[in-house]
Parts: C-alpha cells; sequence; structure tokens
C-alpha cells in the first residue's frame, strides 16, 4: 500500500483502472452500444435500462482484479 | 481597494524600474477575503462578486477550493508533464501580442500560473510584466523562465488590485472560466487599461469536454437514476462578444480554436485534467463518483466516442478574444452622410489595367 489513507488507496486503484479496464473489451462495447442507442432511438435512458450487459462487465473487471491480485 | 494598497503598489512599480533586467520581485497584495469590506457578512459565507452590481452577479465557483486545487497541482514533482494545453495556447496568446505592431511598456497576466505566454515574449514586445495568480504555490515553485523583468503577484482576477489606466496590454491565458463574475472581471480589465490598451484572452468555452460530460451523464443516469453536473458551464462564443461590448471594449476580434487531444481512456482524461489544476470546483458539484459510475462511463466514452486505435478524444474549444479600449485615434464608423460613392454604381467600376501599375 502506498499509503494509509482513503485518499492514497483510492488513488492507487484508478492507477489500475485503465489496465483492468483493457481486459473487458468485448463486454465494454456491449454495455457501450446498449446506452449508445437510447440517444439515437425512441427510447428514453432510465435506470438500470442495460443492468445485464453493465453486470457482464463488472463480472468481467472483478476477475480481472482479482486475477492481478494473484 | 485601499490606498494603502496603492501606494504600495507605487513604491513597488518607483523601485522596480532600479532592477537588473531578466529578475523579479515579490509583491504580496492579501487576497480578496481581506479586500472586502466589513459589512460584507461571515467570512465562511460564499463572497458576493464586489465589482458591479451584485444582483446579476452569480456564485457558482469555489475560488478557494481552486486556489487550494492549484497550489496542489503546482507541488507536484512531474506537474510539468500536465502543461501541454497550457503551452500551446500561451504560444498562440502570444502569436496575437506579436500581430500588434507595438511596444508594451507595462503588461499584466491575469492568472498567468506558471507564465506561460511571457516564456514565448520578449523585452522588445513587453518591457515589463505584472503576473497574478490565485495560486502562491504556482507562481513561487513554477514558474517558468522569462527575459522580461516580472512582478509576481497573488491576486483574485475578480478583485484586481490595480489603479486605473495602469497598463496598455492585459493578456489571460485559460483562467478567465473559473471566475464568477465575468462581465465584472471584464469591466475592472477595462478599467486598468489605458485608452488605446488592449486585452488579449483565451478562455476555455462552448462544446470543451462535451465527450465527458455526456459519458458521465448517460453513466450517471442508467446506473443512479439522475445526474449531477460533473463538467462546469462555460461561455458560448456568442455570448462572448456581447460580454465584451458591455464592458466598454472597442474593435472586437473573437475566434475559436478546437484542439482535440487523445488519451487512452477516461481515467488519462481526468487524471491529466486534475493535473493541470483543472479539477471541479462549483458549488454543486457531487463530493465522490460511484465506481460503477465511473466503469459505465469509460465503457460509454470508448463506444460513443472512440476512435480506431482504441483511444479517446477530449475536445478543448479555446475562445480568443482581443478588445481594444476606447480611443480618439481609432477608427470610427463613419458619419451618416459622408459617403462619396453609391453601391449602386459598383457595375461601372472598370478592372484595373495591370500595365498602369508601376
Amino acid at each position: 500500500m502506498s499509503g494509509p489513507n482513503v485518499w492514497s488507496r483510492s488513488r492507487e486503484k484508478l492507477r489500475i483502472f485503465p489496465e483492468l479496464f483493457a481486459q473487458c473489451g468485448g463486454e465494454a462495447a456491449a454495455y457501450g452500444k446498449c446506452v449508445a442507442a437510447t440517444t439515437t432511438g425512441r427510447q428514453e435512458l432510465t435506470r438500470d435500462l442495460c443492468a445485464k450487459e453493465f453486470e457482464a462487465l463488472k463480472t468481467c473487471f472483478t476477475n480481472a482484479a482479482k486475477k492481478r491480485v494473484k | 481597494m485601499s490606498s494603502r494598497l496603492w501606494r504600495r503598489l507605487q513604491q513597488e512599480l518607483n523601485q522596480a524600474s532600479a532592477a537588473s533586467p531578466g529578475s523579479w520581485t515579490w509583491t504580496w497584495i492579501s487576497s480578496s477575503s481581506s479586500c472586502c469590506r466589513p459589512r460584507a457578512g461571515l467570512r465562511s459565507e460564499p463572497c458576493r462578486g464586489l465589482s458591479g452590481s451584485s444582483r446579476g452577479t452569480m456564485n457558482v465557483f469555489n475560488r478557494e477550493m481552486k486556489k487550494r486545487q492549484k497550489n496542489w497541482a503546482a507541488s507536484l514533482q512531474d506537474g510539468h508533464q500536465y502543461d501541454y494545453l497550457r503551452d500551446e495556447v500561451g504560444g498562440r496568446v502570444a502569436d496575437r501580442v506579436y500581430d500588434i505592431a507595438r511596444t508594451f511598456p507595462l503588461a499584466l497576466d491575469i492568472g498567468g500560473g506558471k507564465s506561460h505566454i511571457a516564456e514565448h515574449l520578449s523585452k522588445d514586445v513587453v518591457e515589463r510584466l505584472f503576473l497574478t495568480d490565485i495560486s502562491e504555490s504556482t507562481l513561487v515553485r513554477a514558474r517558468r523562465q522569462t527575459e522580461i523583468p516580472t512582478h509576481c503577484i497573488l491576486a483574485d482576477e475578480e478583485f484586481l488590485p490595480f489603479k486605473e489606466n495602469t497598463f496598455d496590454l492585459v493578456m489571460s491565458s485559460l483562467s478567465l472560466h473559473w471566475i464568477n463574475d465575468l462581465p465584472g472581471a471584464l469591466r475592472q480589465i477595462h478599467q486598468v487599461l489605458k485608452p488605446d490598451g488592449v486585452f488579449i484572452g483565451a478562455m476555455v468555452g462552448g462544446e470543451t469536454l462535451y465527450e465527458l460530460r455526456c459519458s458521465l451523464q448517460l453513466a450517471e443516469t442508467e446506473r443512479e437514476g439522475g445526474f449531477s453536473p460533473h463538467v462546469s458551464p462555460y461561455t458560448a462564443v456568442t455570448d462572448l462578444g456581447n460580454l465584451l461590448g458591455q464592458a466598454g471594449f472597442n474593435m472586437l476580434t473573437v475566434d475559436i480554436d478546437d484542439v482535440q487531444v487523445h488519451y487512452p481512456g477516461i481515467i488519462e482524461v481526468m487524471t491529466d485534467l486534475q493535473g493541470m489544476g483543472e479539477s471541479n470546483c462549483a458549488w454543486n458539484r457531487r463530493s465522490m463518483l460511484h465506481r460503477d459510475t465511473i466503469l459505465a462511463a469509460a465503457a460509454i466514452y470508448k463506444e460513443m466516442y472512440g476512435n480506431e486505435d482504441g483511444s479517446v478524444p477530449a475536445t478543448f474549444e479555446i475562445l480568443y478574444m482581443i478588445g481594444w479600449k476606447p480611443h480618439e485615434s481609432q477608427a470610427k464608423p463613419a458619419k451618416r452622410g459622408s459617403a462619396t460613392a453609391s453601391f449602386g454604381e459598383l457595375s461601372k467600376i472598370s478592372r484595373p489595367n495591370n500595365t498602369d501599375k508601376s
């Protein structure tokens, strides 16, 4: 740990975010497409409209984080 | 403004004329809170602008927070890697200064920070420079070298501690977008300028960072059901002409420059903005961003705006403005009835014969 407080722990997590995010390109693209579709289509964006895609993305992300710790 | 402040500044100016070229001297004029009249209310209350009518004053930004953010950014070890945007815009403002074929004995750089503009200027264009900024660390630690003798002053852009008709040139690069009372600040700039003095400014405006704004907005809506502003409100280019005109400037020139910077992802965009000292400091900002929202925003940003090579663009729309303080020598519109030719005679004008030219 680079420091004992929340600030330095958060910054450390943000620092490795891009690395983990890069491993979930497919899920991220699916989620992004789902949300982007609402900007052009007639359907308004409401809460949890793309919950399924987001859950897939989040699972991929947390798995990547677990793999990295190992 | 107290007269004591002015007398100290006069003394400073007299002393500084004896200073050797290339040197800089320090003047600390206390920041806005002590310049307030005692009746201004509690210290903890956000200070309303004293310049101009208080009815039209907005209080959008927490100036105290902005000072802390800039101090933090200036104290970074590798802070110079975030200076690319300021350097670029500073160079372009310096170009505009060179375009005016005059020598300016006394110039002021408002919110100049690390002095990105003066870096590109030479002594035959500007003879003496006053550099103000709200952040002490930037002025002390991170200032760039320039051959122009510079005085550093710790002052808020909304409370300029200078007498009327002092400066021949006022410059500002990328600091006006954090000012609460922009009309008031422009009026103060107009005041401190000498007649036939010029104000050259560059500020971010219009559609800056629209990609970041939209990604965060969509992510927050989808994940949390609502959204709050994360990117500060900007001045539209159409409003800028009106603002300058109302402040009393003449012969306005406003133009836009679109700078697109490509980043690996949304986290790098936000880290760089923080390193530049450009973090959000609006009063209505939310103090946190959920990790889910960040993840969602990263995915949306990449999908909606990403390039083929995987990078994402961030747009900075820089508005450049030039305004002159009125003076009799400036060109005025011709008087009514003084026309010597009519538009109807345009068809009768013959083409000039090239062989006649000497």
